[in-house]
């Protein structure tokens, strides 16, 4: 059947264009990153490293990462936090006012992020306080923690509730409940929360240029530079950040399969 | 069970406190600022709707309109480039669907100001990625869409198409491949089974697709800054000159309101119809 | 009431329900309900959806307070007591598996929350598995990888690892299919027979009832309107409810005339010294052919059901009556007119 077959090729045809389209200008930005002239001339007629070398060697560099490491640390703990305790009320528990709290909730995900950050940042000024990298974590929350609740709620939704009862029933107390069996049944929700919060935290670029103020993360930063003052410098300090992100997420997904070899009985 | 002193309210305490106060509260701020009188920094002043006449007879509804008018090409495009994708991913990708979808979400991780410079790079005219490959390797010379609405277009399709292609799949997922057959059964051609039963079941999807892509291109300024060289300037892009250079910060609260009630007016009546534990839950 | 030991057969009662109530606002699920249950018996409760027997096994497991009553555990009252200070063990209906462990896992779950050393919850764990029949090498499997029937047996595996007094069982079959079913029933029963522990189940069949249980308790609205042995409630249904809750039955009603007499009222035939405002008939009790009680009956619908033939009929009064005779009875056939009749000895004559 060759129309058949044609048929195939062309899906994995499109597939792969989408695919392209995505990741196209990702690939771009490694090449432009191996060139060592201020002014694109692709072909390169020099094919270098050395913007890499003076990323690495740049105090500025760490300084941009290090903001923000820590401003995704702070919004994993914060939005895990709230997040968890969000999800038990959106998901596990019917109660009145359930659908109300639900709805608002998402509200902030359907929201332009730069209005947003505008907003906090007006507020910010109404209230005397000074944007730092401490107030992005706060906007950065607003945005990030129903995100997170909506990912750990999944989980929750998949649950049978009568497990708790059933634990209850064979001997366990309140808090042995919910040590052994509602956190272990939620906790990869938490993790792939915590992990969501960290990426979209870290890669932030809206809500982060309003309210960031003198501090400047990594791809406010890569923004900036990238309108004024351009070197393949800023190429290699996106492809290094990219790269942090990616070795995070590849290393905590070892770590989380070593984990459960770890504890998974022998039998 | 719906039980009389279920614990739920103490659970959404602290989440709701959260956002009364970094969500809600800001908004009410930035509405009253947009009541005071133009070019004062405290809340102190006599109120006024002067900043909303002028919002409206000082040209900033072209601004409001770039940006609408972006924001549905954009939803529109990518729904087209996503529902065929989700149905491939869905149905016939097999073992490659977790792996390719996996591939379709990881750019969303990568910051939108790197993935915008590495389209602006490629899109360069002479020297960019794809100008200067093609001049390289078949002695083409082509000229470049950079600095145009277009590009600024082609940024927000590129950026925003993960976000409808997510919610697409889940839609898609809801479709049960039974109900297709028996359509096709009954006599429905593709285009009917497509009307009639798949578009419908899928709807929940679509429509979170829809409504996230096109709120987060109504603020989307990125784009046009960088790709787009502000060859149109977007309602953001507006009230953020409104804020720095004009130093005008209730003309820009005003026009930041306007932003927040359009958005509301798109949002508030698709979300109150949603079932969101139905879909959360499938 | 019956004093426990007539129930008992000289047992002693272990678990005693004395007027037990749960109002849910105006809703009584359960209804004032005293019962004593004798150690060691099977006991099932059968009533349809909403009868209130899965607020009654809870209230008995301890996972819902009462809102009236007491409950006594071999003269202890323990009405006030939370399920995990109860020597019982309840089998869910969503079997209640904790997902994310292995079989072995959650059968030691008890002996876990109990501080029993690992080695020896393992050992017991193991001789649960052989119990239910599952093979020692699904003590490391993940519940997720387990088929319908396996998860069954985990569940039970993961009652009886608590060493209860009691078993609760709220219809843990009703979502198997019907080969598999009744497989596990005759299982369920075998158990029974070997631990010797008190079982109480929970179902919305009759038929499932019939087979396992020594007794059986019937709901309707909160109350239970009848107990008795499975051949007792088959003989003599309390009332129509019950009678009706047997499936398909034929069921005439009582009609005094102003003489005296009494007739049935919807074949129009004589009762003679009824018993009862009601009178049920089994399908196999009407038989083709003159009889003490005699109607002439349309046939609507014939069914083969394998050995015996199932007919619908209908009296000139437009009431609907079913037979059922053995072989094919060819001579019925859709549109014939017959006499049906049927033996005073056979009827079961209850009031309501």
């Amino acid at each position: 059947m060759t129309g058949a077959r044609h048929i195939t090729a062309l899906r994995a045809l499109w597939v792969t264009a989408i695919l392209a389209f995505l990741y196209v200008p990702i690939m771009s930005v490694v090449l432009a990153s191996m060139a060592n002239t201020r002014y694109m001339r692709f072909p390169h007629k020099v094919w270098t490293l050395d913007a890499y070398r003076e990323a690495i060697a740049s105090f500025t560099t760490w300084q941009i990462h290090a903001i923000s490491f820590w401003i995704a640390v702070y919004v994993v703990i914060f939005a895990v936090l709230l997040g968890t305790l969000g999800a038990v009320a959106f998901a596990r528990f019917d109660w009145r006012g359930r659908s109300v709290f639900q709805r608002l909730l998402v509200l902030p995900i359907f929201f332009p992020q730069p209005v947003l950050g505008l907003a906090l940042l007006l507020s910010l000024n109404a209230v005397g306080l000074a944007p730092s990298w401490k107030t992005a974590i706060v906007a950065h929350l607003v945005w990030i923690v129903p995100i997170v609740t909506l990912v750990i709620s999944i989980r929750f939704f998949g649950y049978d509730p009568a497990q708790e009862e059933a634990a209850r029933d064979l001997g366990a107390n309140r808090w042995q409940v919910i040590r052994e069996v509602t956190l272990p049944a939620l906790w990869p929700g938490i993790f792939s929360g915590a992990l969501f919060a960290f990426l979209l935290s870290w890669s932030n670029l809206p809500l982060s240029v309003y309210t960031s103020g003198p501090d400047t993360p990594l791809p406010v930063w890569l923004f900036s530079r990238t309108a004024t003052n351009y070197s393949p410098l800023v190429p290699s300090v996106a492809v290094i950040g990219t790269l942090i992100s990616a070795l995070l997420v590849v290393s905590l997904a070892l770590l989380l399969i070593t984990a459960r070899r770890l504890r998974a009985p022998r039998g | 069970m719906r039980t009389r002193t279920s614990p739920g309210p103490w659970f959404a305490a602290p989440v709701a406190v959260f956002m009364l106060l970094c969500f809600a509260a800001p908004i009410l701020i930035v509405t009253w600022y947009s009541l005071m009188p133009s070019r004062t920094f405290d809340l102190t002043g006599a109120l006024t709707t002067e900043n909303y006449r002028a919002a409206f007879t000082e040209g900033y509804t072209r601004p409001l309109l770039w940006s609408l008018l972006g924001a549905a090409t954009t939803t529109v495009i990518t729904a087209l480039l996503a529902w065929p994708t989700a149905v491939i991913l869905h149905r016939y990708a097999g073992k490659w669907a977790s792996v390719t979808s996996a591939l379709i979400a990881l750019p969303i991780f990568i910051s939108e100001s790197v993935r915008l410079f590495g389209m602006s790079v490629f899109l360069m005219p002479r020297g960019g990625i794809l100008a200067g490959s093609l001049n390289a390797v078949f002695g083409i010379q082509i000229g470049s869409i950079l600095n145009t609405w277009a590009a600024a277009q082609l940024g927000m399709i590129y950026i925003h198409l993960p976000f409808m292609l997510f919610p697409l799949l889940l839609g898609v997922s809801l479709i049960p491949a039974d109900r297709i057959e028996a359509a096709r059964d009954l006599g429905a051609s593709r285009w009917q089974t497509f009307r009639e039963v798949e578009l419908p079941l899928a709807a929940p999807g679509l429509l979170i697709g829809a409504l996230l892509t096109f709120v987060l291109c109504l603020g989307a300024n990125a784009e046009a800054a960088i790709l787009g060289g502000r060859a149109v300037t977007v309602i953001t892009a507006a009230i953020e000159q409104r804020f720095n250079y004009a130093q005008d910060w209730p003309m820009g609260a005003a026009l930041t309101v306007l932003v927040i009630l359009v958005t509301a007016l798109i949002v508030l009546p698709v979300l109150s119809r949603l079932d969101l534990n139905k879909l959360t839950r499938r | 009431m019956t004093p426990a030991e007539d129930v008992s057969n000289g047992r002693p009662v272990i678990l005693s329900l004395a007027g037990l109530s749960k109002s849910f606002g105006s809703l009584k699920a359960v209804d004032d309900i005293s019962l004593d249950i004798p150690e060691g018996e099977f006991l099932t409760i059968v009533g349809p959806s909403g009868s209130g027997k899965s607020t009654l096994v809870r209230l008995l497991a301890g996972l819902e307070t009462p809102s009236g009553g007491d409950l006594f555990l071999r003269e202890a009252r323990i009405t006030d007591h939370p399920a995990n200070k109860r020597p019982t063990a309840m089998v869910f209906q969503s079997l209640a598996l904790f997902d994310h462990r292995t079989v072995g896992q959650n059968i030691e779950f008890a002996m876990k929350m109990k501080g029993v050393p690992a080695a020896q919850r393992r050992q017991r764990a193991l001789e649960l598995l052989s119990l239910v029949r599952l093979p020692e090498a699904y003590y490391t499997r993940p519940v997720t990888q387990c088929s319908g029937g396996e998860r069954q047996r985990v569940a039970l595996a993961r009652a009886f690892a608590s060493e209860p007094e009691i078993l609760f069982f709220d219809e843990p079959l009703s979502a198997i299919d019907y080969r598999l079913r009744k497989t596990l029933e005759v299982e369920l029963k075998e158990l029974h027979q070997r631990t010797r522990r008190t079982f109480v189940y929970i179902t919305h069949s009759l038929e499932e009832a019939m087979v396992m249980s020594d007794r059986i308790a019937i709901m309707q609205d909160g109350r239970i309107v009848q107990t008795g042995t499975p051949a007792e409630i088959y003989g003599a249904p309390a009332n129509r409810f019950v009678a009706s809750f047997m499936g398909e039955v034929n069921i005439l009603t009582v009609e005094r005339g102003a003489a005296g007499g009494a007739t049935f009222a919807e074949i129009g035939q004589p009762a003679e010294a009824p018993r009862g405002a009601y009178a049920m008939i089994r399908p196999e009790a009407l038989a083709l052919g003159d009889g003490p009680v005699t109607a002439q009956l349309e046939v609507t619908q014939r069914l083969l059901l394998g050995s015996r033939t199932q007919v619908h009929l209908v009296a000139p009064s437009g009431a609907t009556l079913i037979s059922e005779l053995p072989g094919s009875a060819p001579e019925l056939q859709i549109g014939t007119r017959h006499a049906f009749s049927f033996a005073p000895a056979d009827i079961a004559w209850m009031e309501t």
